[in-house]
Order: C-alpha cells, then structure tokens, then sequence
C-alpha cells in the first residue's frame, strides 16, 4: 500500500514538473546562479551508467554550495532526460543554449549523444566539457575537453600498457584470442589490441566479432574454450563481459587470464567466476587514488548517496571519477579565470594542467586530447584494484595469473 | 574444420536459447492467436516477474524455485485484470499494441523507480551450474527452462486440444458467434486464458533472473527475436514458439560456431524469409 | 469547394511551420519541430503501404535505415547532401520494391506473416550493413559535410528540409486517399481477392505504394542522418522505428491520410516532451499511461473518432433524389444466336491432387442465361473461379469474346468485362456500400474516374433497393441485403459476362422473387448471365440453358426441361433424392 502511495505521489509530481524546467539546487551563495546544462541518459538502455553520472553531479553541486557556489555565485544544475536518444539529446542541448540560455555545459552521456552535443557546443561556440567519450579521433570541436584521459589513440596505447603488464607477470602470454562486440567505441580498440599483439608475435587463436545485443554466447564460448588461449580479450560493453565469462563457466572452462573492456562493474566483480577479470580505469577507490582529500570525501559520499538511491554496486571507479573529473575542470577553469566566457575558459584549458581525482589533465594534444592515464585492473577477491602500472598498484596487489 | 564437441555443444547452446524464445513467446503467442490481442506488456511482466525473483530470493532468502509458486498465480490475478480492462474497453487487435506498449512503458518505469536502472544479477547455485554428459555440458537452469517451456508448452496444446474449454477457446477464435450459440462462454474463457499467458510471463521471468543479468531496458531486447518466434510458430498454436525458438536458436548458434558470430541473424532471418516465401501456408 | 478545404488547411499550416524558421526563434523550436515532423514523414510514409492497403509493415526501420545510410556513404563520399536526399529515397524505394516483387507474389503472405517478413528483412539489412564496408562497426560520421543554409541556422536548415519531407508525405498520403488507387488500396486492405476480381491491379498497387512509402521514409532517413551526423547500426535498426511508426498510426487512426500525423504529434510531443531531469522515471511512467488511456478511450484513433462523430451528427446527408436508372442500351436477348462470350475447351484445375475440374468444355452465347448445376464438389465455384482469373488453370483454355485469357491476372480479365459474385457475400467490410460499388465502376471494364464511379454506384444501389444505405457500412446489413450488395457490385462495372454464384441461396420465398426478377433485368440490360444454383425452381424458370458438371466434369447441357429429364442427370443429381 505504502509503495502505491509512493507511486502516486511521485506521478503527481512528475506531472507538475514535467514539462517545467529542471529543479534548481538550494543556494547558500549569493547573486543570480551559475547554470549548468546537462542531458544524461536517465531513462532508456543507458540508463543504469547515467545514473552514476547524475549522483556525482548532485554531489559536486551541492559541494560546491556548501562553499562558496562557483565565483561566490550559486550554481544550478540544469539536467534532462535524454532518454538514451542522440537525437533527442541535440534537441535538449539545443534547448539548453538557446532557451534555458546556461552558462556552461557538461556533455551527456554515451558516444553518440556526445557527439550530438559537442555538434550543439560547436554552433554555438560553447565550451563542452564531457566524460565518457569513447573514440578520440571523432572529436574534432576545439572547445571540447575530455575528462576520461584516455589519449588521443587509446586503440594503440592502452593495449599496449595492457601487454606490457601481462608480460611482466609471472606468466606472460604466448596466445591471444580477441572477441569482441561491434559497439563503435569497443570495436576500434579491439581491432587496436589486435594489431599490437601481432607485433609483439603473440599467437592469434581466435578472433571473433559480435553483434551488439548478442543473447547466445554458448557457441561463442565453445570456440573460446576450443582455442584455449593464453590471454583472452574481450571486446566487452556493458553485459556481454558477463554473458560471455557466464557462458564459459557453464562450460566448465576458466580462462587463464581474460580482460573486459568496458564491462559493468558491479556484476563483474561480484561475479565468483569474474575473479581475476582485468579490465581498464582510471580511478579506483584504493590509495594511490584516495590519497587526496577531495578523493576520499568523494568516495565516501558517494557511497552514502548510491546506498540511498538504492543502486547495488556503490564503488567509485571509470563513471563516477570520470564525471567528478568533469566538474573539477569546470570549477578550476572558472576559478583561474573568474569568468564563465567560454572562450576565455576554453583558453585557458587549453594551456593549463588540472589536477583533478584522476590525475593532472592537459589538453594541448590532437582533439584536445592529453595523456592516456588508463590503468589496468583485476577483480581480486570480489574488488576491483588497480594493477598496473606498478605506481598505482594497490596496497601490495599485484597482477595474478592463475 | 570445428571439432563435434563444439559443434555439439553450440547446439544445446542454440536448442536452450531457443527454450527461452519459446518460454516467452508461449503466452504471447496464446493472446495473440487465441483472443486478438498483440500482448507487448508479456515482456515488461516477464521482467517483472524476474525482479520480483530476485529480490524474493536475495531479500527472502528464497529458493528461485520457490518463486516459482508464487509469481505466476499473482500473474494469473494481473491477466485477468488486464482482460477485464480490455474487454470493458473493447480493445482492437492493434489497439492492444498500443495499450500495452502504454503499460510496458510504466512497468519499466515501475522496475526502473524499485530496483534503479542499475544492472541486478541474481547469484544461485543455479546460475551457472552445469551437468557433464561425455564431452558435453549441459547447463542445469538453461536445462530447466527448456523442460518447462517444452512441459507448459505441451499441457497447453493438449488442454486446448482435449479438454471442453479448450475446444471452446479455440472455437472462439474461428467465430465467437457459432460457438457462443453452442454455449461457450467466451467472456469466462478469455479471462482464464488472459491469466494463464501472464502466469506464463512469470515462469519466464522466473528463468530469466536465473540466467541473465537484469535491466530494465532489456525488457526490448526480446521483442524481435520473441515475435519472429510467435509468428513463425503460427498465432494461438502452443508448441509453435518453441519449436520455432528452437529453430531460430539452433540456427544462429551454429553460424556462430561456423563462422563469424556477427553474421549470425543473417542466416537464421534469411532462413526465416526463404520458409515464408517458398511455404507461406505452412507456417 | 469542402473538397479543395482539406488542402487548403493543409497548406496553411505547412505555411505557417515556416514561421518559426524565418523568425530569429531560439533554435530549440525548430530542433524540437523537427523532431515532430520527422516522426510525422515516417508514421504517414507507413500508412501508406500499412494503413491504406493493409499490408502491416513491421520493416519501416529499414527503409529508414536504407535512407540513413546512402546519405551517411554518398555524402561521407564527397556528394554534396541535398543530393544525396533524393538518392537516399531512391535507394530505399529500390530496396524496398525489389522486396516487394518478391513478397508480393506470394499469396498468402499477408496480416502477421508479412509483418514477420519485414521485420526479418530488417534484421538481415542490418546484419550486412553492420559487416560490410557500408558501415563495418565504426559507425559513420558526418561532422564533416558541409550543410547548405535553407534557413537561418544549420537546425533551420534541417528544420525546413523536415518540413518539406513531412509535408510531402502527407500531401503523398491525401493524394493517394483520394485517388482511384487508393480506394483501390482499401479495397485490397478488406478483401485483396474479391479486389483483384473486380479490376484491382492488386499487385502493381501494392508494389507502388510500397515504394512510395519505402522512398519517402528513406528521404526522411538521409536527412535524419545529417540530424544525428553520427550513424550507427544499434541506432539505426532498433526496435524503436517501427515501433513507433505503428503507434502513432494506430493512435492517430491508420486509415486516414491525416491520422498517422496527430498521431506523430501527439507521441512525439508526448515522448520527447517530458524530459525533466529529475522526474525523469515518474515522467516516463505518465507517458505510458497516457499512451494507454488516449487507445482505451478512443480505440479507433484520433481521426476514427472524428469521422464517426461527424457522421453522427444529425443531418446526415440524406439519401439521393431518385435518379433514372442507368442508362444501358436495352438489347433483347437473342434467344440462344449469339455468338459465343464464353469459351472453356478442356479446362483443368487440380487442388493438391484432387481433380476439381477434369477437361469442361463449354460455351456461353451473347446475351443468354445460363444455369450452372450439379451436386456439391462437382467444380462448379471452381469453374467460376477458373474464368474469373481468381485460379489459373492447370491446362485449357479460356476465351473471352474471343481473347484468350487463360491465366491472365483476374484484374485483366476483369476488364475485359467479367464480373461475378460470391456465395458468401464478401464485402469490403470497411467502406460503405457506396464505395464498395465505385470499387467495381472504377477497376471494372469502364474504368470510371472515382467521382463518376461513386455517383454511378448511388444509382446502382438504388437499383438493388439500398439506396437508403449508401453511406452505411456492409456490417448493418442482413444476408438478403448482402447479396443484393454483392449483385450491384457485379454489375457496377456493366459486364458483359455476369458469374453469380447461388445468389438465390439463403433467400425467403419473396425475397427470391425479387432477386430472380433482378437476374432478368441484368440480362436486359445487355449482360450474359452464368449463374450456378441448387434450387431448382428458378433454375427452370430463368435459365434458357443448363450445363449440368458433376466430378469435375460435364456431364450434359441443353434446355431446362430437356436436362431435366435426362435420367443420366436425375440418377447423378437428383439420384439420392429419388432413390
């Protein structure tokens, strides 16, 4: 009964602010807001990922107005709903420019409604700072900056760190098998991972792609367990790490070592066949990361409020730092240069270093792109902690090789 | 040239997924053929019945199996509420897509609102569990799926087949006026039907938490695949989903353990299209 | 004047979508406008394949899809875009007609296996644009392409080029609404045989809307993919095209040239209008719940409910002063002179091995009345079936007025003046009585435009006494009316070769003095009459000729009285009865 009352009362609200323009965040700063234009993928098949990015946005805001808001201004964070559409999200950043007219925005969610608004930013001469962009080389607008530091061509640099690091453990791989969905982002590094393990002369014994949305990975899994690998790598997005890892369980073969790409965190880890999984990030919430003060507040709140949103897996890691990252950068732009001019702020990006919870970001690389701070992890006893390299290894973790 | 094992194994593989395609398509498959109403909310109840799995066996410590007895007769109740709605609201065939494209809508938003958009992975003893049969393995909760979609699907046909009610049903759906002269209560009769698809619904559910990880978005992952099953297995023919689940299922698996797996709805959709233009009347 | 209203409103509105791209509007309006007509030109390019002729496309995406990508290659390419808009309708027309001249020469591949079909073919178009260099996994990016200014902004270009589309589409489907093809397309929708038997081009139509429907959702398509510029294939290929396109329709009200576009709208403005950030989950679960209420409360759609209150309304239109009977050169039979209409030599025809017809031979001469008899199964609906065109013969031949039609299409034969009616009357369930006989004077021999056709049919209504009904659907009819339906329908067309198929069958006594009176006048009018019946009575008392076919064979023919008593035919007819 509770839970219908719930309901009814969250539909009535929904009604009143349906169509109204996005709530505005509580100011303890003074003078009219500093506002912020987000769409994320609140509803629809990204959902489960953009929710992150809406808990630390939140965060940062409400942060930001405990102190003293942005240029002792509040700050108002404008978000919508891009429903996981790229074409309804260049429409709400449409709207978000010319009629809601915010200050600054930080980009949705996703590739393709990235690069829906980065199209948005670009007409309109607006600086779009964005979290999860995949494929560096389709960033061509000079005002963007990426806050997920993977370099300009992570196809070529992260599989080589990743081989680096499998060839420093106790048994480097002589065998490869790639297998990996045709999703864009995944799909180019994939084929990367491909061409660096042939120049390293590891043995190809399978490659494979799927389709995007693949519900049977039995036969994959065969060939899989067929090949036998020594390393496998999978070109993985959202479940398909998990489904495939799944499926090789059912058939009773445990990979020697096997990398994900861009799984789901939470499931992967929990997973008991996930253990010693490997995968990419750039924040994990394990020292060295949290050695900063911003870090560790950062992942204590965050766990708070994922607890309270009711979401399983309440962890730190790519997503969440990702978008932090984001807002560091804006609130250091603005800061450094007291201004909220996008061409002022774009400028000084462009020349300055930010330190932010990932790292120390710079943008004066192709597309704006500057080092890849990618680093490798494992799920060890039911944890994701970073491996590799060996200056952000965890606490005395090290790459495990069964 | 790829080895019998697997070969063998990706069959299974194929024949289990295509259990699945069957389990969900039965009750779809019954509503569509048998009362005129293309049910797309099926899918969203599904879901629903696998969240509600999960949480009765993660909260409540449950066995999944247990579930089992719980949410499709709860279903039973949701379906023949539905019907009542659409009989009150004279419901077309094609207004019925729409209707319950309308509820799948809310009962997405209704997971999404409960359990977060946030993937949820039922850990059973289950779940990836497997039995050895020679070289072979064979996966218990894949297993489990296709007895009971082959079992629910076989009891269904042989109710509608021997029993007066389902003689009536299916009397119903070749001209409602005849067999209302000759008695049947077809109002009585949709409703049970109505109930025993969404009950369906459940049960899929049910396996669906077992074997995959849930979101709520993957509500439309199934639809295509679900619906070339029901179609090509003839509206309102039990045995039809499955056995065309199976088809469709053993078809992509081993292009898939042939060649490249990208390729695969190629070959089992290009298969589909060639049975539909070289025998339309057998389908 | 009513009929030039329509597009008049049309028009203007189409105007009035203009202002917001020439006034300095924020540029929100026209990306959200756009997204509207967008959805508007795709909804109505599906109606006019699915809504008008009934032909459920599940396959819309990959027209769309088509579209999308020749425009993502050819622009990515080097074309300039506005080009490669036309290109990209062609492609997908191309694609979609050559489907089409495959699928629709299969008979019986219609309601839900077609949907099936086409959604398989979407599924296979995917796959191969997904492996192939069309796209190959990367995705397409179209950042690069220069986009020509139409209106003020690159949104106001798009802004505008939607416009056009959507406005195309729609003027496409009113134009097809109201065309002689179109009714043709809602006569396939209801019933494709009897259509096809009354003059239809059944299949070049549906190929034709096809292709339009097809080539106008891939010109939306190219655009869209400039709309995006980032083209991939789980975007473009999802579920959520056709989807939607059938949603909108239906809420709207498919069978009507307008109803796909409210529909649009109001989904559209529905779905993409709640985007509040923070109610992003209790907004989507409103929109659902809308969706369901608008079909619970008006389940024909938006137009369904528009049309039927407006002919609701009181005062409405009465029915047609009395108008001479149609004027056909009286002719008096020529007793049994005439030279031959009809001719059968040998005619066969076999279902899955069983003989239905084993070599009939007979002839059929200007001008008189022919009784068709024998016992059930003995081949007479088939031999009809045979002549109309509805079965090609397995061998023989057929002449009509001396043309040999032997497996002809029935549309052609039809317009050589064959008309015939059904045992179980099949009228086009969804048009009225009216429309249902200018069906038959607009594809029958005379070829009617479809204003003549329709004021032709009122009178031969009239003629069958159900003038009063015209503007009624065929369900408020009873059986007697039905068949008298079903006799004006076959003789709209004034045929020269009138096959009426136990038209007696069912009647009460006074209603077949009527109807043997009406078979009469036919013959009067100058029509040959081939009828087949049981009841004896009006056999002899109408016929000037029996054939009598038993087991797929002729058995005897000659005067009514003369076959009457051959005691080959009493043993075989008759044999039980007096046995």
């Amino acid at each position: 009964m509770t839970l219908s009352i719930r309901t009814l009362g969250m539909l009535a609200v929904a009604l009143g602010l349906a169509l109204a323009t996005p709530v505005a965040a509580v100011a303890a700063p003074t003078g009219p807001p500093v506002r912020i234009g987000s769409s994320l993928a609140l509803t629809g098949p990204l959902a489960a990922t953009a929710l992150v990015h809406k808990i630390t946005g939140e965060i940062y805001v409400d942060e930001l107005n405990r102190k003293n808001g942005l240029l002792g201004r509040p700050v108002e964070w404008a978000l919508l709903d891009d429903q996981s559409k790229p074409d309804l999200a260049r429409t709400l950043y449409e709207r978000l420019v010319t009629v809601d007219k915010v200050d600054l925005l930080i980009g949705p969610y996703a590739t393709g409604s990235i690069l829906s608004a980065m199209g948005v930013a670009q007409r309109y001469d607006k600086l779009l700072v964005h979290h999860t962009f995949g494929i560096p080389h389709l960033a061509k607008y000079e005002r963007q900056f990426p806050t997920w530091a993977i370099g300009p061509e992570p196809g070529r640099t992260f599989p080589n760190l990743l081989l680096d690091a499998l060839a420093a453990s106790s048994k480097p791989p002589q065998t490869i098998a790639i297998v990996t969905d045709k999703f864009p982002s995944v799909h180019f590094m994939s084929t990367g991972a491909r061409e660096a393990a042939q120049k390293r002369g590891l043995r190809e014994a399978l490659y494979l792609e799927f389709e995007f949305g693949t519900r049977d990975f039995g036969p994959i899994a065969a060939r899989v367990k067929d090949a036998n690998p020594d390393f496998l790598w999978v070109g993985a997005i959202g479940l398909d790490g998990n489904q495939l890892l799944e499926a090789l369980k059912k058939i009773d073969y445990t990979p020697k070592s096997h990398f994900y790409l861009y799984p789901a965190p939470g499931p992967l880890a929990k997973a008991p066949e996930g253990n010693g999984a490997l995968s990419t990030t750039v924040f994990e919430e394990h020292p060295p990361f949290t050695n900063g003060p911003a870090a560790a507040e950062f992942v204590k709140l965050f766990r708070a409020r994922a607890t309270t949103a009711g979401l399983p897996y309440t962890a730190v890691d790519v997503q969440a730092a990702a978008s932090y990252t984001a807002w560091q950068l804006l609130e250091a732009a603005v800061t450094a240069t007291k201004s909220l001019d996008d061409k002022v702020l774009a400028q000084w990006l462009k020349t300055n270093r930010v330190d932010t919870i990932i790292g120390k970001l710079r943008f004066d690389g192709p597309n704006n792109y500057g080092d890849d701070l990618s680093k490798v992890k494992q799920v060890q006893d039911g944890k994701w902690l970073v491996v590799w390299p060996k200056e952000y290894a965890a606490p005395g973790a090290q790459l495990l090789i069964r | 040239m790829p080895s019998f094992t697997l070969l063998a194994q990706s069959v299974l593989s194929g024949i289990f997924v295509g259990g699945l395609y069957g389990l969900l398509g039965l009750g779809l498959s019954l509503s569509w053929g048998l009362l005129r109403l293309i049910n797309l909310a099926h899918f969203a109840l599904a879901f629903l019945g696998a969240y509600l799995t999960y949480t009765l066996s993660t909260a409540f410590e449950l066995d999944p199996f247990w579930c089992l007895a719980l949410v499709p007769p709860a279903f039973f109740g949701i379906g023949v509420l539905s019907q009542l709605v659409f009989v009150r609201f004279r419901v077309t065939q094609f207004g019925s897509l729409l209707v319950t494209f309308g509820l799948t809508v809310m009962i997405e938003s209704l997971i999404q609102w409960i359990w977060t958009a946030d993937y949820r992975r039922l850990e059973t003893v289950y779940g990836t569990a497997s039995w050895r049969v020679g070289p072979l393995f064979v996966p218990v909760a894949e297993l489990l799926a296709l007895l009971t979609a082959a079992a629910l699907a076989g009891l269904t046909w042989a109710w509608l087949r021997y029993t007066w009610v389902g003689k009536g049903l299916r009397a119903c759906a070749e001209d409602p006026h005849i067999a209302a002269a000759f008695g049947v209560n077809h109002r009585r009769l949709a409703l049970v039907l109505s109930g025993l698809s969404a009950a369906f619904a459940g049960v899929a559910g049910a396996f669906v938490a077992l074997i995959y990880t849930l979101a709520p978005a993957q509500i439309y992952a199934w639809i295509g695949v679900v619906f070339a099953a029901v179609i090509l297995g003839g509206l309102g023919n039990p045995l039809g989903p499955l056995v065309a689940g199976v088809v469709i299922g053993v078809s992509e698996a081993l292009t898939m353990a042939l060649t490249a797996p990208a390729w695969a709805p190629l070959v089992s959709f290009t298969l589909l299209i060639l049975v539909l233009l070289l025998r339309p009347g057998r389908v | 004047m009513r009929r030039l209203a329509a597009p008049a409103a049309f028009l203007a509105v189409g105007l009035g979508l203009l202002v917001p791209a020439a006034a300095t509007l924020p540029a929100f309006y026209e990306s959200f406008l756009y997204l509207v007509l967008h959805w508007v030109a795709l909804a109505t390019s599906w109606s006019i394949l699915s809504g008008f002729s009934g032909y459920f496309s599940f396959g819309h995406g990959a027209f769309f899809g088509a579209g999308m990508y020749a425009t993502a290659m050819l622009a990515t390419g080097g074309l300039p875009f506005l080009p490669t808009l036309p290109l990209a309708g062609l492609a997908a027309a191309a694609f979609g007609v050559a489907m089409g001249a495959v699928v629709f020469r299969v008979p019986r591949l219609r309601g839900e296996l077609f949907a099936l079909l086409t959604l398989a073919v979407t599924f296979v178009l995917a796959t191969v644009v997904l492996n192939t260099r069309i796209d190959g996994g990367p995705g397409v990016y179209l950042s690069a392409v220069p986009l020509p200014r139409l209106g003020g902004s690159a949104t106001g270009t798009l802004y505008v080029l939607g416009l056009a589309v959507a406005l195309l589409t729609v003027a496409t489907a009113y134009a097809v609404y109201h065309a002689r093809w179109g009714a043709g397309l809602f006569a396939i929708h209801d019933d494709e045989d009897v259509a096809e038997v009354l003059g239809v081009p059944t299949y070049r139509y549906k190929l034709l809307a096809l292709g339009l429907s097809s080539g106008l959702a891939g010109v939306a398509g190219g655009i869209h993919a400039m709309f995006v510029t980032y083209v991939t294939v789980a975007e473009t290929f999802s579920i959520v095209v056709p989807l939607y396109v059938i949603l909108m329709s239906v809420v709207g009200g498919a069978r009507h040239w307008l109803g796909p576009a409210l529909g649009a709208v109001l989904v559209t403005v529905l779905m993409y209008g709640v985007t509040g950030g923070q109610t992003a989950v209790a907004g989507r679960a409103v929109v659902g719940l809308t969706l369901m209420l608008v079909i619970l409360f008006l389940p024909e759609g938006i137009t369904g409910f528009m049309v039927r209150r407006r002919s609701n309304r009181p005062g409405a239109p009465a029915p047609r002063p009395v108008s001479p009977r149609p004027a056909v050169a009286q002719r008096r039979p020529s007793d049994t002179g005439g030279p031959p209409l009809l001719v059968c030599s040998d005619v066969r025809k076999a279902f899955r091995g069983i003989q239905a017809l084993r070599g009939v031979s007979l002839e059929v001469r200007e001008g008189e009345i022919l009784g068709l008899v024998g016992p059930n199964g003995s081949g007479k609906s088939t031999l009809i079936n045979v002549v109309s065109g509805h079965h090609r013969a397995d061998g023989g031949r057929v002449l009509v007025g001396g043309m040999d039609v032997t497996g002809r299409d029935a549309h052609e034969i039809a317009r050589l003046g064959v008309a015939r009616t059904y045992q179980i009357p099949r009228p086009f369930a969804h048009l009225t009585l009216r429309e249902n006989v200018a069906v038959a004077g607009m594809f029958g021999r005379l070829g009617h435009r479809r204003r003549t056709a329709e004021r032709e049919a009122g009178r031969w209504l009239e003629f069958a006494g159900l003038a009063d009904r015209a503007d009624q659907l065929p369900a408020a009819l009873n059986l007697h009316q039905r068949k008298f339906l079903e006799l004006a329908r076959a003789l709209a067309s004034e045929p020269r070769l009138v096959m009426l198929d136990e038209v007696l069958s069912g009647l009460t006594p006074s209603e077949m003095t009527d109807a043997t009176r009406l078979v009469r006048d036919i013959r009067d009018r100058g029509a040959t009459v081939v009828f087949v019946e049981h009841i004896m009575r009006a056999v002899m008392e109408l016929a000037d000729r029996v054939v009598v076919l038993d087991v797929g064979e002729l058995v005897t023919s000659g005067a009514p009285q003369d076959v009457m008593r051959n005691p080959d035919v009493v043993r075989r007819y008759l044999g039980t009865a007096h046995a």
